[in-house]
């Protein structure tokens, strides 16, 4: 326990605005994870699961007044623009259900994306680079021969793994994946479990939103979010 | 980077941004066509209104300026002024050699007296001398085979030139090209006798009505006139209007030559004569002056006014002179912009008013690629969302829908100037093919096409898809109906001369206008864009991705 923490939420609050009536979600959630754990983030539909995660990533600010987060030893609670654009290019990469990849793009030039933010006009530089460690993952994933085709051109379980690699293009150290299988049936979402898992072996931390306690099992912890608290 | 190839896949993946492309090259080449015609068309007449008046004219009117002599010499010691001369300017009546018998017609005519000299070295008027054969072969060569100059020798040119007739030595007159009926403008703009008569082999009776110094109507006086040659300065109104005479001849018509001043307020001689006062010189209407190259016509009027000055002081002091000069107040000096701006003041409000028409062309742009951008940005605020939750800014995706506009922008508008200037350079030709009756190929051709579409349609339905077979459909009948229009198309003279100054319209691109108008296409698409594109920044990425 002498590690530091690679993430730690303390009294997170969210509260969406419905009309006059405050929905509250979260109700002073914490939640950390160590380097290299997989924590496996169960509760019923509606419970907040997603909200937690977006705001682990950066992706939603928490209620103004409510509590503090940590990455990796650094506050990044109070962090704006530029700033939370760069956590989310490279500290975190998302996975979501439906895959969320651009359908003009190609495979190679989605998993490209992140490199192409980060990069920005330095891109030519850094395209080489990028380009032989995406084509890399992407080979890691049995996506080698489908570098060309659009999103459309592919199965499910095809395109949650480009939007794995995606996910990974920067390097990040935490995995943030909403229900990654929950569009796929179970064959294919045990591969892509596998596949997950396989990159937990090599180290990479990962937290994962699921409803299906079967899915949760895989991973080294779970926590419960019940009534916007998380427990277990 | 990214933002770059994501604006080119947006804009390639799809049908609309063409169209947008299509609409913004229309409003471009429309604003491009009209404004080059207008602008053209004001340039011809500046151009023309220079060859015909000079640079700068002094107006004194029915009364006359004496010792103008005296002024143009004054005039043209002045270090801007190239040459001046001087102007008899009136109206009055040509009895024409037509028709056979005894009722001729009679027509109203400006009449001009010029010195022919000093007159070519303000105005370059021998270019506008009609009847003269081909300065060179090739001239000759590009002219048609019944032109009937080709089978002239130089007599004619040299009897315009001097105004008077060879071998009689006759004072001539040199007609406007339209003031006889006798000359047919063919749709090259060369012209051909109509009913066997030729102009400067004929003579026409010119009365004029003098002006006496009370200002009342004296007895006319009229005198034949050979006409020796016809010019055509293009402007059609002077054309029609305008004849010139020597400015001896006018002078003595109006009694504007030289006399004896009689003292009408003193005893009468012995023998019944008013005792003699003095000269009473010739006089002139205008005087006309050009300027040196590289002087701008402002620069030389007031070099006139010193002139003038001078003149009029010198006149003054010399006592043998009786008659003296008109106050500066009483005469009018006008640069010949000053002086058409009758004619050149509605063309320029005219343009303005396209100037206007610009904005709201622009305005067009706008609005076109902001809906677009609005759809396009709808319908991808999910691809947005995606962009932000890996961390792309929102100045990014902002960039991605500004440049999407500018490349709308940049390449309609380019695609508009280039179609601008196609249209531009064979206007005459199209205007001349509107003017014609269709050839026959052209509606065969649209129903031959049409039915095909037709065919296509009755597939379509036969297979039982709905959108092909309605845009088929709407093919066969728009072809159809062109068809029709073709079909039923009688030539129109839309360019017609007698409304018109000019017989041909003006084939000049305005670069100037083209450029402004390119760049107003990209600034007004990418403010067209930075509406949707601002929308696209704010959305939030979290409730774009929530749901499939
Ligand atoms: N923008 C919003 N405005 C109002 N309410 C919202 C908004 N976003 C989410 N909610 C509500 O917040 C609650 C939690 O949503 P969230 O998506 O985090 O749940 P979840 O646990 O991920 O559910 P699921 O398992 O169905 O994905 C839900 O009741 C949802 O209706
Ligand atoms: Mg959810």
């Amino acid at each position: 326990m002498n590690e530091p923490l690679l993430i730690q939420a303390r009294a997170l609050h969210k509260t969406y605005r419905l009309g006059k009536v405050d929905v509250p979600v979260l109700r002073g959630a914490d939640f950390s994870m160590r380097p290299g754990e997989w924590v496996a983030i169960l509760g019923s539909s509606g419970s907040g699961k997603s909200t937690l995660l977006h705001l682990l990533g950066l992706l939603e600010e928490a209620d103004s007044t409510s509590g503090e987060m940590w990455f990796e030893g650094k506050p990044v609670s109070g962090l704006h623009g530029a700033a939370r654009n760069h956590y989310r290019n490279q500290c975190v990469g998302f996975v979501f259900q439906f895959y969320h990849l651009l359908p003009e793009l190609n495979v190679l030039e989605n998993a490209l994306l992140p490199c192409k933010i980060s990069a920005g006009l330095g891109w030519p530089a850094a395209r080489s680079a990028a380009r032989a460690r995406t084509m890399d993952l992407l080979h890691r994933f049995g996506l080698s021969d489908r570098l060309l085709h659009r999103p459309r051109e592919l199965s499910g379980g095809e395109r949650q793994r480009v939007a794995i690699a995606r996910a990974l293009a920067n390097q990040p150290r935490l995995l943030l994946a909403d229900e990654p299988t929950g569009n796929l049936d179970a064959r294919t979402g045990g591969e892509i479990l596998d596949r997950i898992a396989s990159l937990h072996r090599d180290g990479l931390s990962i937290a994962m939103v699921t409803h299906d306690p079967a899915v949760a099992a895989r991973a080294d912890r779970i926590v419960h979010l019940i009534d916007g608290v998380v427990q277990g | 980077m990214y933002a770059i190839q994501l604006a080119n896949r947006y804009l390639t993946s799809r049908i609309i941004p063409l169209i947008a492309v299509g609409a913004v090259a229309l409003c471009v080449a429309l604003v491009v066509i009209v404004v080059s015609v207008m602008s053209g068309f004001l340039d011809m007449l500046k151009s023309s209104g220079r060859t015909l008046m000079g640079d700068v004219v002094i107006n004194y009117p029915v009364r006359g300026m004496p010792w103008y002599d005296d002024l143009v010499r004054e005039i043209e010691t002045m270090p801007e002024a190239a040459a001046a001369s001087p102007l008899v300017d009136t109206y009055g009546l040509l009895r024409m050699p037509y028709p056979q018998g005894a009722d001729k017609e009679v027509v109203t005519a400006n009449v001009w007296g010029i010195e022919p000299a000093s007159f070519e070295r303000v105005t370059d008027y021998s270019t506008t001398l009609y009847w003269k054969p081909p300065a060179s072969e090739a001239d000759a060569a590009a002219m048609a085979v019944d032109d009937p100059r080709l089978q002239l020798n130089s007599q004619h040119e040299k009897n315009g030139l001097s105004l008077t007739q060879a071998g009689t030595n006759e004072p001539g007159m040199v007609m406007g090209m339209h003031v006889s009926i006798v000359n047919e403008r063919q749709r090259d703009g060369t012209y051909r006798s109509r009913y066997g008569w030729f102009m400067p082999d004929q003579q026409v009776t010119l009365t004029l009505v003098p002006i006496s110094g009370k200002g009342t109507v004296a007895e006319p006086r009229e005198r034949l006139f050979p006409v020796v040659n016809e010019f055509r300065s293009g402007v059609y109104q002077i054309d029609k209007n305008r004849v010139l005479i020597p400015l001896a001849e006018a002078q003595r018509l109006l009694r504007l030559d030289q006399g004896t001043l009689y003292d009408m307020e003193a005893p009468p001689n012995a023998d019944g004569s008013q005792p003699v006062l003095g000269v009473s010189p010739p006089r002139v209407h205008r005087i006309l002056a050009r300027a040196k190259p590289g002087i701008t016509a402002d620069a030389l009027r007031a070099a006139v006014e010193i002139a003038y000055e001078r003149f009029f002081e010198k006149e003054m002091a010399d006592g043998t002179r009786v008659v003296k000069p008109p106050r500066r107040d009483l005469i009018s000096i006008l640069t010949w912009e000053q002086h058409l701006r009758d004619l050149i003041g509605p063309v320029e409000k005219e343009r303005e008013m396209m100037r206007i028409l610009f904005s709201i062309v622009y305005l067009v742009c706008a609005g076109l690629v902001l809906s677009i951008f609005w759809a396009i940005v709808q319908e991808k605020s999910r691809d947005i969302g995606i962009l932000r939750s890996i961390g792309a800014s929102r100045t990014a995706v902002l960039w991605i829908f500004l440049q999407y506009g500018l490349v709308i922008g940049a390449v309609g508008g380019a695609i508009g100037v280039g179609l601008g200037w196609l249209v531009i350079c064979n206007i005459n030709s199209i205007h001349d093919a509107i003017g014609a009756d269709a050839p026959p190929w052209t509606w065969m051709a649209a129903f031959g096409m049409g039915s095909l579409s037709l065919v296509m349609a009755l597939r379509g339905s036969f297979r039982g898809i709905l959108l092909p077979t309605l845009l088929w459909l709407v093919t066969a009948m728009t072809l159809g109906l062109v068809g029709c229009g073709l079909l039923a198309h009688r030539g129109t003279l839309i360019w017609d001369p007698a409304v018109y100054y000019f017989s041909s319209i003006p084939s000049q691109i305005d670069w100037l206008t083209a450029g402004i108008t390119w760049i107003g296409a990209v600034v007004f698409s990418v403010l067209g864009a930075s509406v949707p594109a601002a929308k696209a920044a704010d959305i939030d990425p979290v409730r774009a991705l929530r749901y499939e």
